[in-house]
């Protein structure tokens, strides 16, 4: 597959980064180089391979049920671009 | 002296009075200060640095020391989230961000008295080997071209990490490695750096890249520090779900440099004719040694390794599009405001991210996307699981494997390849070691004709760190590199 | 439900595991608390936050899922679910998708037709987003992160209901067990339990409907007034020709309708792929035994005992099991009691009581040794039904036993023949005129002579003494 401007437009919007016009271009031949590049795997046979998310061979750790969280709403509100009254502040969403 | 200046042998002098924590750190600051053409700092704790070490001090004063490198300064990656210090992982989004909590690795740090010095410099959330990529500008290499003036890139991601040691802004530091961020930059500045076993080190409020690779470790001057300060920040941290719970060994109190009947393997795929002459050189010249010094060097062939590279540009970036979805303007960092939500989405993360980071989100977000999530992303994770028993197999025959760390030695700043990939190609002989979750680390062998360091790599099985650290230490006390960059930066 | 057609009915159920804290994170899972006050470093996705899994919370998914007569899986995967919303603080949700922690299963509904069986596709464990209020400025939406991250529970049925009143049920009994198993509070009001349905409509005969599926659905009345909604209107759009576009719907409460929210061309790609930052969970052999032995007696079993142990109808015992505390409630009552009286004083008068006061058993004001008492009282006669009744009520008010009201109130039933006889004698003779009437043919004055005597004893008199021996005189 190519990028070409409409996919690509349309991974920005999946992505949520919106693409400048005059970015489009290079970043596509960007984008196309790296495909290219990582097409080379198609060449080599996998039917019977496993796959690996994580190569930490080991069970996963688990934790008791316990309450141990000290944060107030301030400090979880404290880096927060907009905040009112203790909550987060985003513009208007219509559901 | 100041060369002479190690982890341990910092420690003697405190220890013996010889010089404070708090003139320890003043000296450094001044070398920062000195130093700020290399831009390796994003920020410098010029006071909380001196309140620490005045705090050592009084520690010392009254015998109740935290280790015994209590009081020396360090410098740490802006990648560790660090209390009420600015963590930016040297990007726009992130430039306001102060973390109200401490990671894992910069606690232990502070548990054994080290102070920091600041945060280092790095390639934009670690994507990038050349530190081009940092919102707060390149770093620049302490070390230059014998035969020109230009400016080198460090390496990267960890770029700061390693051009401060090089460079004498700090003793040591800590990076993180995802694809060769630690070795390639600690090879390209002459200096050693150490990746551990995935799940030696814990991840805990380190800035994520791409999880399943990720892994923090030292940049040192010498072999012997890298084990002092992965003493130090590795073990269990029950925060991380992927640590591991593998017991921690003393890797520098057990360090030993025989390697008498060791075998030690040479992979025929990591050999090239674009390998420059003098790297080939110093690879083949250290296999002689370690066969001098009592080991065996036998041939192995790692069938993959061609495979990494690509495998490795879509597992890191469909990680770290999912990672980094959480930069979107709504709990902290940079927002640009918008007509709707998705407005302010999209703004915000079109202005915050550079190219490099919109480039490996938006591929990441392709190789998962519906209906190539199987060709890419689950084809990488098969070719991943190949790798893996490429070395499964090989650690059968042998007990570390030696190969240079890098393509090339360090290249001009102004270079820019027109194409991504070829700047990938970098990470070409590191990123194996991160697909298959092994240590890995790079020391400095020699310098090469331009008088640039060449950086060797040494790989182990995994968990085995002491066995990497002793074959480097072997190496390092035979060749006795001591080569140090000229301080051009100070005239 | 509409002639001439079928429905095809799935319902996705997420229930919240009854866990104190989060399903990555230790912060608490507290309802109603002041907004973002319980929120965790990993709840907010701060950078460098990473998920620890909550073994409680894997318990109970594996006893919900054995309670749901499931296959449990040794090995589940957890991967993120990618999306951008303002209450996902990471950019995805923590979910399970292709190897969920539970496998197929069943439950058994009852339905006008009998016994139904309905399959179970999967249950698995994911983190709850956080809650926007976007009532609160014309201008802006509001984020509390308090929910993020709770451990929820998503069971998916199979298409295999065929009726509004079947969904019911099964979400009625998919509760129950939760509830029972105390794996979920089951509160619905404070949304520990809500659905998703998904509705499509076809003529017999002819190949399933497209389907839309209908979200967050937080009562049983909703499901129902949901599903026969949409069932209409898909039905009338087919009628007129037009074609049924697959899609997720809302459901608006207060108009009892369902709108369009995004169509499928919309529908996120989710890009599921297996969180790095969590290993593969794998569950011993010894492990799933052990809870499985922990499992108690569950609703179907329990129902089949009280038919066997206390000859209930099957009605009557349905009712009763239908709810834990109902059922546990039940046979404290009932334990050396005659189960008739108690199962009509229980699912009657103390069900009205509490459907008056809008109360759930667990906070009955009568307990169930208090409401043993008022029984006893009836089966030794000492009280009439009627009077049990107004005793009860007394109970509720004042918090005071059966017998010290009954006490109090000299309430007790005279059932002494020689005491009633007299009372009978004195009505009769000072009414001599009606007397004579009723004996002339007027039946209908039996009455008025029981209402007298009954007047005279201050209520207290047996009734059937009291009839009996006004039948027995008058006869005379």
């Amino acid at each position: 597959m190519e990028f070409d401007k409409k996919s690509l437009l349309k991974l920005g919007k999946l992505a949520r980064i919106s693409i400048s016009d005059d970015k489009l271009n290079n970043l596509s031949k960007d984008l196309n180089s790296i495909l290219e590049f990582v097409d080379q795997l198609k060449e080599i046979k996998t039917d019977q391979v496993d796959p690996t998310s994580n190569s930490l061979n080991q069970k996963l750790e688990v934790r008791d049920d316990k309450v141990d969280t000290k944060n107030s709403a301030e400090d979880i509100l404290e880096n927060a671009p907009e905040k009112e009254m203790d909550f987060f502040v985003v513009p208007k969403v219509i559901e | 002296m100041k060369d002479s200046y190690t982890l341990k042998s910092l420690a003697v002098l405190l220890e013996n009075n010889k010089i404070s924590s708090k003139e320890l750190t003043s000296e450094y600051l001044k070398n920062i200060e000195n130093g700020k053409e290399l831009n390796c700092y994003n920020t410098i704790s010029q006071e909380k640095a001196l309140i620490d070490a005045e705090k050592s001090d009084e520690r010392r004063k009254s015998q109740n020391l935290r280790s015994k490198y209590d009081g020396i300064p360090i410098g740490i990656k802006d990648l560790f989230c660090t209390k009420g210090v600015t963590t930016t992982a040297s990007s726009k989004i992130l430039s306001n961000f102060v973390p109200n909590y401490e990671s894992t690795v910069t606690q232990n740090c502070d548990d054994a008295g080290l102070i920091s010095l600041g945060k280092l410099n790095c390639d934009e959330f670690a994507m990038g080997s050349t530190n081009k990529t940092s919102f707060f500008g390149s770093v620049k290499n302490p070390w230059k071209s014998v035969n020109s003036d230009y400016e080198l890139v460090p390496g990267g991601s960890s770029g700061g990490s390693a051009a401060a040691v090089s460079g004498d802004l700090c003793v040591a530091s800590l990076g993180t490695d995802t694809g060769g961020s630690i070795r390639q930059p600690a090879s390209f500045t002459g200096t050693v750096g150490l990746k551990p076993s995935y799940g030696r080190v814990s991840r805990w409020g380190i800035v994520a890249f791409a999880s399943s690779l990720d892994q923090a470790g030292p940049i040192t001057k010498t072999v012997e520090d890298a084990a002092i300060l992965l003493d130090i920040i590795s073990g269990h941290d029950e925060k991380d779900s992927t640590s591991s719970v593998n017991p921690k060994e003393n890797y520098y109190e057990n360090l030993n440099s025989d390697i008498k009947g060791m075998k030690i393997g040479i992979p025929k795929e990591f050999r090239s004719d674009k390998l420059p002459a003098s790297t080939q050189k110093s690879w083949d010249e250290c296999a002689n040694l370690l066969k001098t010094n009592g080991a065996e060097i036998v041939d192995i062939s790692l069938p993959h390794t061609m495979s990494a590279l690509p495998a490795y540009y879509i597992i890191a970036p469909a990680e770290a599009s999912s990672n980094l979805a959480r930069y979107d303007g709504v709990r902290y960092g940079l927002r640009v405001k918008g007509n709707d939500l998705i407005d302010m989405y999209e703004k915000t993360r079109s202005e915050g991210f550079g190219d490099e980071v919109k480039r490996r989100i938006l591929i990441g977000t392709y190789v998962l996307s519906s209906g190539y999530y199987d060709a890419y992303y689950i084809k990488a994770q098969k070719i991943r699981s190949l790798i893996k028993s490429d070395y499964v197999e090989a650690f059968k025959k042998v007990d570390a494997i030696l190969t240079p760390s890098t393509p090339s030695t360090a290249f001009e700043i102004a270079n820019e390849p027109s194409d991504p990939v070829q700047n990938y190609l970098n990470d070409i002989f590191t990123v194996p070691v991160n697909l298959a979750g092994l240590p890995g680390i790079s020391i400095p062998y020699a310098n090469d004709e331009n008088n640039l360091p060449i950086g060797l790599q040494l790989i182990t099985n995994s968990f085995e760190e002491q066995k990497l650290l002793n074959v480097a230490k072997n190496i390092e006390e035979t060749i006795n590199y001591s080569e140090t960059p000229e301080k051009w930066w100070l005239k | 439900m509409i002639e001439g057609w079928n429905l095809v009915i799935g319902i996705e159920i997420h229930a919240q595991v009854n866990s104190k804290s989060k399903l990555f994170s230790s912060s608490p899972t507290d309802f109603g608390s002041k907004p973002n006050s319980q929120v965790s470093l990993i709840d907010a996705a701060m950078p460098g936050m990473l998920p620890v899994i909550n073994k409680f919370c894997i318990e109970q998914a594996v006893k919900s899922g054995i309670g749901l007569n499931a296959k449990i899986n040794k090995k589940s995967i957890f991967d993120r679910k990618n999306y951008f919303y303002q209450d996902l603080p990471q950019g995805y949700q923590i979910s399970q998708y292709k190897d969920p922690i539970v496998g197929e299963g069943f439950v058994e509904i009852e339905t006008e037709n009998g016994q139904k069986k309905i399959g179970v596709e999967r249950l698995h464990l994911e983190q709850d987003a956080g809650k926007s209020l976007h009532d609160q400025d014309p201008n802006f939406t509001f984020v509390d992160l308090n929910r993020s991250g709770i451990a929820l529970m998503e069971i998916v049925s199979k298409p295999d209901m065929s009726s509004p009143e079947e969904a019911v049920e099964y979400v009625r009994k998919v509760r129950s067990i939760l509830r029972y198993l105390g794996t979920c509070d089951g509160n619905m009001e404070q949304g520990s339990i809500r659905a998703d349905v998904n509705v499509s409509v076809n003529k017999p005969g002819n190949e399933l409907g497209t389907r839309c599926e209908i979200k967050n659905l937080n009562s049983f009345k909703f499901i129902h007034a949901a599903i026969v909604y949409e069932a209409k209107r898909q039905i009338k759009l087919i009628e007129q020709g037009e074609s049924v576009n697959q899609e997720t719907r809302l459901f608006n409460t207060q108009s009892g309708e369902t709108r369009s929210m995004r169509s499928k061309e919309d529908a996120h790609d989710y890009r599921y792929f297996p969180d790095p930052d969590l290993l593969p969970l794998t569950l011993d052999d010894d492990w799933i035994k052990g809870l499985q032995e922990s499992i108690p007696e569950l609703p179907d079993k329990i129902k089949e005992r009280f038919i066997k142990e206390y000859s209930l109808s099957s009605y009557d015992a349905n009712i009763i099991v239908s709810d834990k505390a109902t059922s546990e409630y039940f046979e404290d009552v009932v334990k050396n009691r005659n189960p008739k009286l108690v199962t009509t004083w229980v699912t009657g008068e103390l069900f009205s009581i509490l459907n008056k006061k809008n109360l759930i058993i667990e906070d009955s004001p009568i307990t169930s040794k208090q409401l043993g008492e008022l029984v006893d009282n009836i089966e030794n006669g000492k009280i009439s039904n009627r009077q049990a009744k107004e005793v009860l009520e007394e109970m509720c008010e004042s918090g005071k036993g059966a017998l010290e009201i009954i006490d109090e109130k000299g309430l007790s039933q005279i059932s002494d023949e020689n005491e009633i006889e007299s009372l009978v004698d004195n009505v009769l003779n000072s009414n001599p005129e009606n007397v004579k009437k009723y004996k002339n043919g007027k039946d209908k004055l039996f009455g008025f002579f029981v209402g007298e005597a009954m007047k005279l004893s201050k209520g207290k008199a047996n009734p059937k003494i009291v009839n009996d021996l006004i039948k027995k005189k008058l006869s005379q």
